[in-house]
């Protein structure tokens, strides 16, 4: 099980690393297109067999020349003189899939014909199974240019084609183009400038993937095309005219910059392999904190540097590395199980390759660990998508009747949206079924068609239509074929039973609100089991969903019409206008209240003898106080997330501010329950997320300095300490004349059993000793204690710990920390994704921390850097059977 | 009690109560005739958990200590001592959702809520069942009562093969007794017999889009066809429930009474623990078990498991808890504590537990789980309970006892998660009965032995793995 879990962290970092760079750099505005790319043959290589694939996407298809004689290879180019095919050895799936799944495509070569009379026409570029049967074919046919492509409305070889006019062919270094849409629209272009148009339509499902993709022949080798090849690209979509110009302009020897993004197997190999081998079996000891006989193997230079003893590592020489001395005589790891033969061998192998080191620092947090593995769960619409998606697609505010009647969603590592715990009971079936009936009901179904069609006839013309247009809006893209036919049986049978074209739409769409296209964000998963672009329509859920919680607005869906989602500039602007949306407010309050874990407060019961005072509305009041805070925060002075942790504000009912012992603020008109906004600059105890009342109540009623100072390690440093020691009673230690919980804690951090752990966590709750389980602020506690604010934290991958005097100063620590900036990016990261990180996410988040942070660091910033993420823009595939 | 317990037959009769509109399925009136007729017991493989386990030196002392209770079920049951489940731990993991995870699968746990791999009940029921269910059957029967619930893993004990939940927790009486027995009124009071034709059709378009999304033409990947299909299948349900019910069954059960105690967040105050008495506790209880072997009884469930507090439990009990008329012990842990909050819970008992001591709150506390865990067991080997073999329900199943700890603190993982103990029954003969043994074995090993006795082919754990069967346990 974990063998193949490793594989599949593997097959994952792997694909993922192939576009390492490509997350926010892609820019539209200079250089080739890249966007849908399938395929890319740069014919650089002089020598040998092979033609390799370089578009850097997913699993290459490489090309075989299998009559070397018969071609001439130069740096750029290569030239076909005799009877040869140059060909992949098994069925092209990657391309195969992609455009099933797209519908669209585009084949672009630079390519010098060798003479104007070749024809058969004889095979430039093909993806076939011989003369008669395949799915495309760019040949020559005397003097032009002609393409078949098989759809489900032409034969199966591809005719009618579309071809160039004649004596449009010339002997000439020439840039020839075609590209297909969904609607079947094909264009032919000519060094950038459209020659031919014409519309062949039916759809791509009917490919077949086990076809080869050739060059220069047919494979019954009697197409043969002779010539020159300089360039030759396949795209999962139909190139725009701007973009086929734009890479007519940047020229047959344009770079194909994705190539060089690819990792090397050795940085593969560390990043995959050694680094979590060092986080499981070393660091515990050898880190940048503990650095057991001065030797620090998580970070490169020390790790080079070796300890005490010498160099830990030399490069190709195990002999001369003491690491591997240690580790392949059992001496370490100290006192734990030795490792085993396998990774001993990774090991081996590591240093005797050169010992490859790509990482700044290897944190155990993210590489011992992979966690839960980063499958691919279909994702369920959780309970407020559910709410909006309805909303948005029909107008019905659902909200009151899906909350009493769908089961809540669970909450499953730290968030409820968390897709592999997304399943369905029985109840979900029938509450799914209840509440289409209800949204029906409700709808004024006639003149929600009107936007769709101003005819009611039940005709199959009519319904067609509006089915693939009503379901386009409802179920967030085009539908198939075959899904149009299920909805037209609805409607046939209503016909049949003697109903009307009102009661027809009405079925109709409660079918379409039972859908699993309704119910789940389904995507395409099929591949080659690598990373792939995802479509249009994909990518306009997946944005919305990540930034509103709901589905596409109409501008988003043109967005993906038009193909502009394919452009990253475009899809920024998209989400800078989507950012200025209420709904993203609603989303960013989602996520902060799922992250602090606020409706944890509904449920608090504190010692009625110890806080008699304590009632359900203070907890209410402690959860509206946050979200008013992080509103005011992120979206009314759109400042830097990391303000969140000392902004000097706050918002408070006067109850809660006399719970907190504030000036209580009373302004004619408010009542007791409204918040009031209230300036901390002379309260500096106070301000931030974690002096507030939603937080502090995490330590339960005995202020744990435990609880609270994990919460700190875990969810704002993201990192963790392993198990209690042996033989440890956990039993919390109560305060009493002359100890204090702070005095407790300092007895543990310096016990040394359990110092070690414990100094990396407590001394982060130092600063919030005064506050009492429920937030009060007190200098002393029920013994005459005097309570603390002063102590150190210890960032975790820091050498040295950082001293704070009160807790105004740890907060301040907590802003200025890059660490807490980066965990607040993966927690958001994380809820985008509604799935834990694993370590093969860690390069791209950090690229979407450091490029939210170049821009400002506020949530529109780190939303906008997700977004433009590999995370978002890619899928993993599974391979297709 | 105050409330008698429901059986198959007070169910049949209607006896008692206000009867309510949930019509019976016909199958399960007809199962029953029919399994009469059957000379083999059906397969069935449940999970029982329960919370804060039973530190290995009072399993030693066999029914004269605190598994006193289970004694008159001693010739039904295999009890295992010395059964090893270190191997669950996780690194950085409290122990009490380790622990918890990993009974009936053997795994450390690969999430909050997921499983490292599935649990014994599912492999047995896919194995079995391999298209699913007989209809009218519930899948996986998922109940219990708990209140700690920070991770789902510490009350949640059946997954599916991706480490999954395999059903949704019923944690209600209610709740689970409609998940069994409810029916559903697609279209409500007044709708025409066409609307009602109609909605079929709706529900038979959905259906046919659940099939494409799970079939070989989908676009989706393997896990996530998987959740399709079990979407799927509780379509499918959907429909025998809505469209393939009788009329209302003038004998139909009384639905019981809503809950009187907390569920949900409320259950569970930020791990603070909550006030309970011991017969809020028992009565909630035992009103779940008796459902759940009501639907067993009628052969509505083969699979699935149920939860008798959760791991890491925290409540605050009090009452006097008596067993067979006479007073064990009077519980109130926050007074005996002297402390409030979850310091004044009964699983400080178990962090106080020592050897040297006579632990006798937590001594109470697990006679009286045992009692309650007898309580549900003999449900299913009273006379309603027989089988056409002569042999009882319980006999003929494959029910796993179990916990999450065998030392209890949070201590020693290798005393931790070592010694948990174990109790299986006979599953119509494939199993010893009737002994108390040392198997002085991995939890792995042991699962794996069961699961071939029960005829699955899959093993749990790593394909590598050298796997030792153990022996001694089979019949």
């Amino acid at each position: 099980m974990k063998c193949l879990t490793s594989i599949a962290v593997l097959l994952l970092i792997t694909g993922l690393l192939l576009d390492a760079g490509s997350a926010c750099a892609q820019s539209s505005s200079a250089g080739r297109v890249q966007n849908g790319l399938l395929v890319l043959y740069d014919f650089s290589s002089e020598s040998g067999p092979i033609v390799k694939d370089r578009s850097g996407v997913g699993r290459p298809v490489d090309l075989k020349i299998e009559t070397l004689k018969a071609v001439r290879r130069t740096a750029g180019s290569i030239e076909v003189r005799g009877k040869v095919i140059i060909r992949s050895e098994n069925g092209a799936n990657k391309v195969t899939t992609a455009v099933k799944q797209t519908g669209e495509i585009t084949i672009e070569a630079w390519l010098r014909p060798a003479k104007s009379d070749q024809d058969g026409p004889a095979r430039i570029i093909t993806l076939s199974k011989n003369g008669s049967e395949r799915n495309f074919t760019l040949g020559q046919d005397g003097d032009k240019f002609d393409v078949r492509l098989r759809s489900t409305k032409t034969s199966t070889n591809g005719i009618p084609s579309v071809s160039t006019p004649s004596k449009s062919l010339k002997t000439q270094l020439t840039h020839v183009v075609y590209t297909r849409d969904r609607t079947g629209r094909t264009r032919l272009y000519l060094n950038g400038k459209p020659r031919a148009e014409k519309i062949i339509t039916g759809n791509t499902g009917n490919w077949n993937g086990s076809y080869r993709l050739a060059l220069a022949n047919e494979h019954s080798m009697d197409r043969q095309w002779l010539g020159a090849y300089h360039l030759v690209a396949l795209y999962n979509r139909d190139l725009s005219p701007n973009e086929v110009a734009r890479n007519f302009q940047a020229g047959s020897k344009a770079s194909t910059a994705l190539a060089k993004n690819r990792p090397s197997p050795k940085q593969v190999h560390f990043e995959t392999q050694v680094a979590p081998l060092l986080s499981r079996h070393c660091l515990e000891c050898h880190d940048s904190s503990i650095k057991e006989g001065e030797l620090d193997l998580s970070r490169k230079l020390a790790a080079f540097k070796g300890g005490e003893n010498g160099p830990a590592i030399t490069a190709g020489d195990l002999s001369k590395s003491l690491l591997w001395e240690a580790v392949v005589s059992d001496e370490m790891p100290q006192d734990k199980p030795s490792l085993s033969d396998e990774e001993k061998q990774v090991l081996k192998k590591w240093i005797t390759d050169g010992a490859t080191w790509t990482i700044d620092v290897i944190d155990p947090v993210i590489y011992s660990n992979a966690g839960p593995s980063a499958n691919n769960w279909v994702r369920r619409l959780t309970l407020p998508e559910y709410i909006a998606t309805v909303k948005s697609a029909v107008g019905v505010d659902i909200s009151a009747e899906a909350t009493q009647i769908l089961p809540p969603d669970l909450r499953a590592d730290g968030f409820s949206n968390t897709a592999y715990n997304l399943n369905v009971d029985l109840k979900h079936i029938e509450s799914y079924a209840k509440l289409a009936e209800i949204i029906t009901d409700r709808m004024d179904v006639k003149k929600f068609v009107t936007r769709f069609t101003k005819s009611q006839s039940l005709a199959d013309k009519n319904m067609i239509d509006l089915i693939e247009k009503m379901g386009k809006l409802i179920l967030r893209g085009p539908l198939e074929g075959h899904e149009v036919a299920t909805y037209r049986g609805i409607s046939t049978s209503v016909a049949t039973s003697g109903g009307g074209f009102k009661d027809a739409v009405r079925f109709t769409i409660e079918a379409m609100l039972q859908s699993p296209r309704f119910i789940y964000r389904i995507e395409n998963q099929q591949g080659d089991g690598t990373a792939w672009p995802v479509s249009p329509y994909e990518l306009a859920s997946r944005i919305s969903y990540t930034v509103w919680g709901a589905p596409p607005d109409q501008a988003l869906m043109q967005a993906a019409d038009s193909g502009d989602l394919y452009d990253l500039a475009e899809v920024k602007k998209q989400v800078e206008r989507m950012l200025k949306d209420p709904r993203a407010v609603d989303r960013s309050t989602q996520f902060i209240s799922q992250w602090l874990h606020l409706s944890r407060l509904e449920n608090m019961s504190p010692s009625k003898e110890h806080f008699p005072d304590w009632n359900q509305q203070l907890a209410a009041d402690m959860r509206e106080e946050t979200l008013a805070f992080f509103k005011e925060i992120v979206w009314k002075q759109n400042r830097p997330l990391s303000d969140l942790m000392n902004a000097q504000i706050t918002f408070s009912t006067p109850r809660l501010a006399k719970h907190y012992n504030f000036a209580v603020q009373t302004p004619s008109g408010k009542s007791d329950a409204e918040l009031v906004r209230y300036d901390l600059s002379s309260i500096p105890s106070r301000g931030g997320l974690l002096t507030q009342g939603s937080v502090l109540t995490m330590g339960g009623d005995d202020a744990s300095m435990v609880t609270r100072g994990l919460f700190v390690l875990n969810d704002l440093l993201f990192s963790e300490v392993g198990d209690p020691p042996p033989g440890l009673d956990t039993t919390p230690v109560p305060t009493k004349p002359g100890l204090s919980h702070r005095m407790t804690a300092e007895k543990r951090i310096a016990d040394k059993a359990c110092g070690g752990c414990h100094s990396r966590f407590e001394p982060l709750a130092f600063g919030l000793e005064r506050f009492d389980g429920l937030g009060s602020y007190f200098e002393k506690d029920a013994h005459g204690n005097d309570l603390r604010q002063d102590g150190k934290i210890q960032f975790p991958g820091a050498e040295k710990p950082v001293s704070y005097q009160n807790t105004a100063e740890l907060m301040n620590l907590l802003a200025d920390s890059d660490r807490v900036g980066e965990c607040i990016t993966r927690k958001l990261t994380q809820f985008a994704l509604g799935r834990p990180l694993v370590a093969a996410d860690a390069p791209i988040v950090k690229r979407i921390h450091q490029s939210a942070i170049k821009q400002g660091g506020t949530y529109a910033n780190l939303m906008t850097a997700i977004v433009l993420s590999d995370l978002i823009q890619k899928t993993r595939t599974e391979k297709t059977e | 009690m105050k409330k008698p317990h429901i059986s198959r037959r007070t169910m049949l009769k209607g006896l008692g109560g206000v009867t309510i509109g949930l019509p019976l399925l016909e199958e399960m009136i007809a199962t029953n005739a029919t399994a009469a007729e059957q000379k083999q017991a059906p397969v069935r493989a449940f999970n029982v958990f329960f919370g804060l386990g039973i530190p290995a030196p009072l399993q030693t002392e066999g029914f004269d200590g605190v598994l006193e209770p289970l004694k008159p079920l001693g010739d039904k049951l295999l009890i295992m001592r010395n059964v090893d489940q270190v191997r669950c731990d996780k690194s950085g993991i409290n122990a009490h959702f380790d622990g918890a995870t990993g009974s009936f699968t053997a795994e450390p746990p690969d999430g909050e809520a997921k499983a490292g791999g599935p649990s014994l009940d599912q492999v047995i029921r896919k194995t079995h069942y391999p298209n699913g269910m007989p209809a009218g059957m519930v899948p996986t029967l998922i109940g219990g009562t708990f209140f700690r619930r920070s991770r789902v893993g510490r009350y949640v004990h059946s997954y599916n093969f991706d480490g999954t939940v395999a059903a949704r927790m019923q944690e209600k009486p209610r709740e689970l007794f409609e998940r069994v027995f409810g029916t559903i009124n697609v279209s409500g009071e007044g709708k025409s017999d066409r609307e009602k034709r109609l909605r079929r059709s709706v529900l038979d378009s959905v259906v046919d889009q659940y099939k494409f999304y799970a079939g070989k033409n989908s676009p989706l990947g393997s896990l996530s066809k998987t959740r399709i299909a079990d979407h799927l299948d509780r379509i499918r349900e959907f429909e025998q429930r809505a469209y393939s019910m009788q009329e209302k069954d003038p004998n139909a059960p009384n639905l019981p009474s809503r809950s009187q105690i907390a569920h949900g967040g409320l259950a569970d105050p930020g791990g603070e623990g909550i006030d309970i008495t011991l017969e809020e506790l028992t009565s909630e209880w035992r009103l779940m078990a008796d459902l759940y072997a009501l639907a067993i009884q009628l052969d509505r469930v083969r699979f699935g498991a149920l939860t008798f507090l959760a791991a890491g439990e925290r409540i605050r009990l009090t009452g006097n808890y008596k067993y067979n008329g006479k007073t064990v012990f009077d519980f109130d842990d926050a007074a005996q504590h002297n402390k409030s909050g979850s310091a004044g819970c009964s699983h400080e008992w178990w962090h106080q537990f020592s050897v040297k001591k006579k632990n006798t709150q937590l001594r109470a506390h697990v006679h009286m789980k045992m009692q309650e865990l007898a309580y549900f067991l003999k449900r299913l080997d009273e006379p309603d309970s027989m089988e056409a073999n002569g042999k009882s329900i319980l006999e003929n199943s494959l029910i796993t006892i179990s916990t999450e700890s065998g030392d209890g603190r949070h201590a020693d993982v290798k005393r931790e998660l070592s010694g948990v103990f174990h109790a299986i029954t006979g599953a119509n003969g494939r199993f010893k009965t009737g002994q108390i043994m040392d198997v002085n074995a991995e939890g792995i090993d042991v699962y794996n032995t069961m699961l071939q006795s029960m005829g699955a082919s899959h093993k749990l754990g790593p394909e590598k793995r050298k796997r030792n069967q153990v022996d001694s346990i089979r019949a």
